[in-house]
């Protein structure tokens, strides 16, 4: 791996400073859009249209059925602020949901990295045990935690019991409360895979001499993780908690299967909010302003990562 | 376990609870799918008796077919067709997209490439609306061809994103001498680039292939009879439907993981290589 990067890093030097003198071919105007047609097209009439038309749409009233629509300018927005309390149930939990995600799985995920970076017998099985349960989808990771915090069958309350802690158990997806919480640990289960991952192949670009120099000079474990590693991993960091707090915000398939928004729309988050208010109350134009607050809130860390993306090009 | 075996050494006792520390954290880690296992493997009394954590008193395989025979099936079948037509024709085209990008000196490059990149932020919610009367209109809602489309137009981003990742890396000389030979650009494309590119289009296949499988939240939309459903969608149904029957649910759930559980184990270094090729 660090090898194949190492070369890899050296052909793309290569690449980039060897400017051809072909550059005046003339069948070059358009043979590239004719290669980039297909995946441009489908992509703007299936993504970036939508998205024009969405913002558009959160400035009308509308049903989604009804042949004209009311343009009401920004008052969508306006009821969303001031009379719409789901709304503001929904953007806590995604900020609670947010903080917990740039946390749990970042933190846990680098913890995995360092410990299973070094090679020892059997690290490549301890990797994949980890890093399993990212493959699966947040459906079925619902599902699963689903029966985990049951409130007579589930795993959780038995554990409780047999560990003599009665008093702690829950139902864990009914307290209104506290319902929000077993969703998150469930989506943390499936989140900490990419982080770990990404945080290995950074640890993979560090030179072992470094690390070795650093024990020399006399620096144990934490001043070296401190000084050598942690700093060498700074852009791998920055990726992965803005690819972290892109999905969060992203968060919907798993609220769906464990709660679906309920107790008393305690779990919604401004993904599934926008799904009920559009698809469940016909309230298109309310729905599509979720969707655009939603969107100004991932560009928030979108627009380093996009900027990080590119700026290599 | 073979390390308690090894010859004594000072830090032997150190290493021994290293891996007593490390085992007993992946068993709390898999927990959960080790409780999916034993339950897709009991009968309902069973469960309901001894809980989901004890191993099971009578392994019942029928737990399986009978899930698959009252609606998995169908599901199963429908994630098949519909990742086997987004997955390769994907491909195909991100990969078109991703040399003209690289290597067909345009000048536009980083634009398109900026452009496609917002793909990869935008929450779906953003394109629901305007998609469903898109659909609507096309008359392709609830049929699993509109909904490969969808998934195609929404994997070019990251497909982009990898193979760009990769063709980046061919040494331009390669291009140039097939340039000089007369060879033409699409003839370099599939006879020079696609081949050496094959590492990524293998971890892109695989990637793609399982979110394609996982997808919920567009097939949830696009998707209302029950005969098309597919897996993740069909679980949660049945999910509500059989509420009780945690035995068949468990199983039926199992069903949508194994191929995925295949995938992962014979193709583990390529979930590596791709998401490198996503950062670099």
């Amino acid at each position: 791996m660090a090898n194949s990067s190492a070369s890899e890093t050296i052909t793309s030097v290569a690449a980039r400073t060897s400017k051809p003198a072909k550059a005046r071919d003339d069948s070059l105007r358009f043979l590239p859009w004719l290669f980039l047609a297909p995946a441009l097209l489908i992509y703007s009439v299936v993504v970036v249209y939508p998205m024009i038309y969405s913002s558009w749409l959160s400035l009308f009233r509308w049903d989604g059925v009804a042949p004209t629509k009311v343009f009401v300018g920004f008052d969508n927005y306006v009821t969303l602020l001031t009379q719409n309390d789901v709304f503001w149930i929904a953007l806590r939990n995604n900020a609670v949901w947010l903080v917990a995600a740039l946390l749990l799985p970042t933190s846990i995920g680098l913890g995995l990295a360092i410990l299973l970076n070094s090679k020892f017998r059997g690290s490549h099985i301890f990797r994949s045990i980890f890093y399993f349960p990212a493959v699966l989808s947040l459906a079925v990771v619902g599902l699963i935690w689903t029966w985990i915090y049951h409130p007579d069958l589930g795993l959780l309350n038995q554990a409780l019991i047999a560990g003599g802690l009665k008093s702690f158990t829950r139902n864990w997806l009914s307290d209104p409360n506290i319902a929000l919480y077993p969703v998150i640990i469930a989506a943390t289960w499936n989140a900490v895979g990419l982080p770990m991952l990404l945080f290995l192949a950074g640890l993979q670009t560090i030179p072992e001499e470094l690390h070795e120099a650093a024990k020399v000079e006399g620096a144990g474990p934490i001043q070296r993780f401190l000084y050598v590693t942690f700093p060498l991993l700074r852009e791998t960091t920055l990726v992965v908690l803005a690819i972290t707090a892109i999905n969060a915000l992203k968060a919907y398939d798993i609220i769906y299967a464990m709660t679906n928004g309920g107790p008393a729309n305690r779990t919604q988050l401004l993904s599934t909010w926008m799904y009920f208010l559009t698809y469940n109350y016909n309230q298109v134009g309310l729905g599509t302003a979720i969707a655009v607050v939603l969107f100004s809130l991932t560009l928030i860390f979108a627009i380093p990562y996009i900027r990080f993306m590119t700026r290599k090009a | 376990m073979n390390q308690t075996k090894k010859e004594i050494l000072p830090g032997q006792s150190k290493v021994a609870l290293f891996y007593l520390a490390l085992v007993l954290a992946a068993l709390i880690w898999f927990t959960p799918v080790i409780t999916l296992v034993l339950t897709a493997l009991k009968d309902a009394g069973d469960f309901a008796r001894n809980g989901a954590f004890s191993f099971p008193k009578s392994i019942r395989w029928e737990n399986f077919s009978e899930a698959w025979e009252t609606g998995v099936k169908n599901y199963f079948w429908n994630s098949v067709i519909v990742t086997g037509f987004k997955v390769p024709i994907g491909i195909v085209i991100e990969s078109l997209a991703a040399f003209a990008l690289t290597h067909m000196h345009f000048k536009w490059a980083d634009r398109v490439f900026t452009y496609v990149l917002i793909g990869l932020i935008v929450p779906m919610q953003m394109t629901l609306v305007p998609l469903t009367m898109l659909m609507n209109a096309l008359g392709l809602i609830d049929t699993l061809v509109g909904l490969t489309i969808l998934y195609i137009g929404f994997g070019v981003p990251f497909g982009v994103l990898v193979m760009r990742g990769f063709f980046r890396t061919l040494p331009v000389a390669i291009i140039e001498a097939a340039r000089l030979d007369g060879c033409s650009w699409f003839r370099i494309f599939y006879r020079i680039a696609l081949p050496l590119a094959l590492p990524a289009v293998v971890s892109l296949c695989i990637l793609d292939g399982v979110a394609t499988w996982n997808e919920f939240i567009l097939a949830q939309i696009f998707l209302r009879s029950d005969e098309l459903r597919t897996l993740p969608l069909g679980l949660v149904q049945f999910s509500t439907q059989f509420s009780t029957q945690y035995d068949q649910l468990a199983a039926a759930v199992l069903i949508a993981v194994v191929p995925i559980v295949l995938v992962f184990l014979f193709f583990q270094r390529y979930f590596v290589a791709g998401m490198g090729g996503a950062v670099k």
